[in-house]
């Protein structure tokens, strides 16, 4: 009797300190992501590489609540690995805590910052800072470290107050300096090795303009 | 009198074997850049892209008709006005072999019509052959490649839209065609000096080459440097740069016409000069 005493008091101490530790706000609007059962949108991608030249590329994007996110495309298509979660689903996936970190101004804005720390193993983040407008209830700006993909940061922006989903995300990210092999390079191709040796590691960013989208909520 | 020489060259283009060798050639080339993408294609692209691989998902296919089309164009730096030119310079070196060269000398026709009339012959041949390349490699890599964007590594990786791709090769085949009328007619130029089948094919490898090997090398003044023929024989390729600098493109080919002409020009000066014997 006492020995189910003392483990339905550690039961209950541990799901309190966890409780604590997660924001409200945050818990608010992951119950407002989690309205989200589906959707279908038209993107629009715009990718900003020092050393890539893409024309504007148009995907329908489809995503199901628990699936990863489906690209189909007409043309070919480059999309990033990370930064296409809008529905944050891989930073709820797995137990984590929050640490307030109070308001920072961004953009103008003073947003709420919050650090996430996922408690799990499993979890390929490692720490997540998230920029929230507590007013209108969602994300604005995030930056996620992960375990196997580096580092990439998040800016969403929304049209109208009550859209849940941004309507322009932009995904910044590392990228190597591109090794080409030499039977690929254009005859009249000149080689700047000192040019080439400050391009070891660039920022990158796909600008993903977001239309005609078809949400089924909850 | 022109109208006849023309004609009577062209009857000898037909008639000739080598033309036939010659298409046969070009045509086993863009088999074999047909067969090595078909097998070799997607490890090819994978080497390219792999970098990218860490960043990035790719939705389409890059392997594709418009890719096949690039590497058949990539054929037009050595291949393809190596064969141009040892069957252009036949067109002289055929006449002073056979020894018909002083029968029709004998004749009453004049000397620099009759080399200006090779010289045309040439520059049309040379533009069917590059219709032929054209058009069978286009057909072929449709078919069996179909349509799709092009990447292309120039400086930058630049990918272009299946449309956009389709223009920019025809205008590369067409920018292409001035480079290969200026080897055939430099091929007829040595042909007048050297005379001899076998030396005047080896003397326009070596030009090919050379040419090839001036065209990384910069020792004149900048501004000469960018007017100086090896130079302005890569400029279909600028038609694959991200954005097009159609002037420059014009004014490389209009040099390159220039050439042409200034080579043809010293050819039928030497040969009104030279002795035919």
């Amino acid at each position: 009797m006492k020995r189910l005493f003392l483990l339905a008091f550690t039961l209950l101490t541990t799901s309190l300190v966890y409780a604590q530790k997660v924001d409200a706000d945050l818990l608010r609007i992951k119950q407002r992501m989690d309205s989200v059962v589906k959707f279908t949108a038209t993107v629009t991608l715009n990718l900003d590489v020092p050393f890539i030249q893409m024309p504007t590329k148009k995907a329908l994007v489809s995503y199901t609540k628990g699936k990863r996110m489906q690209f189909t495309s007409k043309d070919f298509v480059m999309l990033p690995k990370r930064g296409l979660d809008f529905s944050l689903s891989e930073i709820f996936k797995y137990p984590f805590i929050t640490v307030d970190r109070g308001t920072e101004k961004r953009n103008g804005r003073a947003l709420k910052t919050l650090n996430v720390i996922p408690t799990d193993a499993k979890s390929d983040l490692v720490l997540v800072t998230l920029y929230m407008d507590t007013k209108a209830a969602r994300i604005m700006e995030s930056d996620i470290n992960t375990r196997k993909d580096g580092s990439y940061s998040l800016l969403m922006q929304y049209n109208a107050a009550k859209n849940i989903l941004p309507d322009y995300v932009e995904a910044a990210f590392a990228i190597e300096k591109l090794k080409i092999p030499f039977n690929f390079m254009g005859k009249d191709t000149k080689i700047d090795r000192k040019k080439m040796r400050g391009m070891d590691t660039k920022t990158g960013k796909i600008k993903m303009k977001m239309s005609d989208y078809k949400i089924t909520l909850r | 009198m022109m109208k006849e020489l023309l004609y009577a060259e062209f009857v000898k283009i037909v008639k000739q074997s080598k033309t036939y060798y010659a298409l046969v050639a070009i045509a086993v080339i863009e088999l074999l850049i047909f067969i090595t993408a078909y097998y070799q294609g997607s490890t090819i692209l994978d080497l390219l892209l792999n970098t990218l691989r860490q960043n990035f998902y790719f939705e389409g296919s890059l392997l594709n008709g418009n890719l096949i089309l690039y590497i058949v164009l990539n054929s037009l730096w050595f291949n393809v006005p190596l064969i141009l030119m040892i069957v252009t310079s036949g067109l002289l070196t055929d006449e002073h072999k056979d020894g018909t060269l002083q029968t029709v000398m004998l004749q009453a026709v004049n000397k620099w019509k009759f080399i200006l009339a090779k010289y045309i012959t040439a520059a049309i041949f040379t533009l069917m052959v590059i219709g032929f390349m054209m058009l069978s490699s286009f057909a072929l890599a449709y078919a069996v490649f179909g349509s799709g964007d092009l990447v292309v590594y120039i400086g930058t990786l630049n990918f272009f839209e299946a449309k956009e791709a389709f223009n920019r090769i025809c205008w590369a085949f067409a920018s292409g065609s001035i480079a290969m009328i200026f080897y055939s007619t430099a091929s007829i130029t040595i042909a007048i000096f050297i005379k001899e089948a076998a030396k005047t094919w080896i003397a326009s490898a070596l030009f090919l080459i050379i040419t090839n090997l001036l065209l990384k090398a910069d020792f004149l003044p900048a501004g000469l440097n960018s007017f100086f023929f090896p130079k302005l024989i890569d400029t279909w390729q600028q038609l694959f740069n991200y954005k097009i600098d159609w002037q420059q493109i014009g004014l490389n080919n209009f040099m390159l016409l220039f050439y042409c002409f200034g080579f043809a020009a010293l050819g039928i000066f030497a040969f009104q000069k030279k002795d035919i014997g």
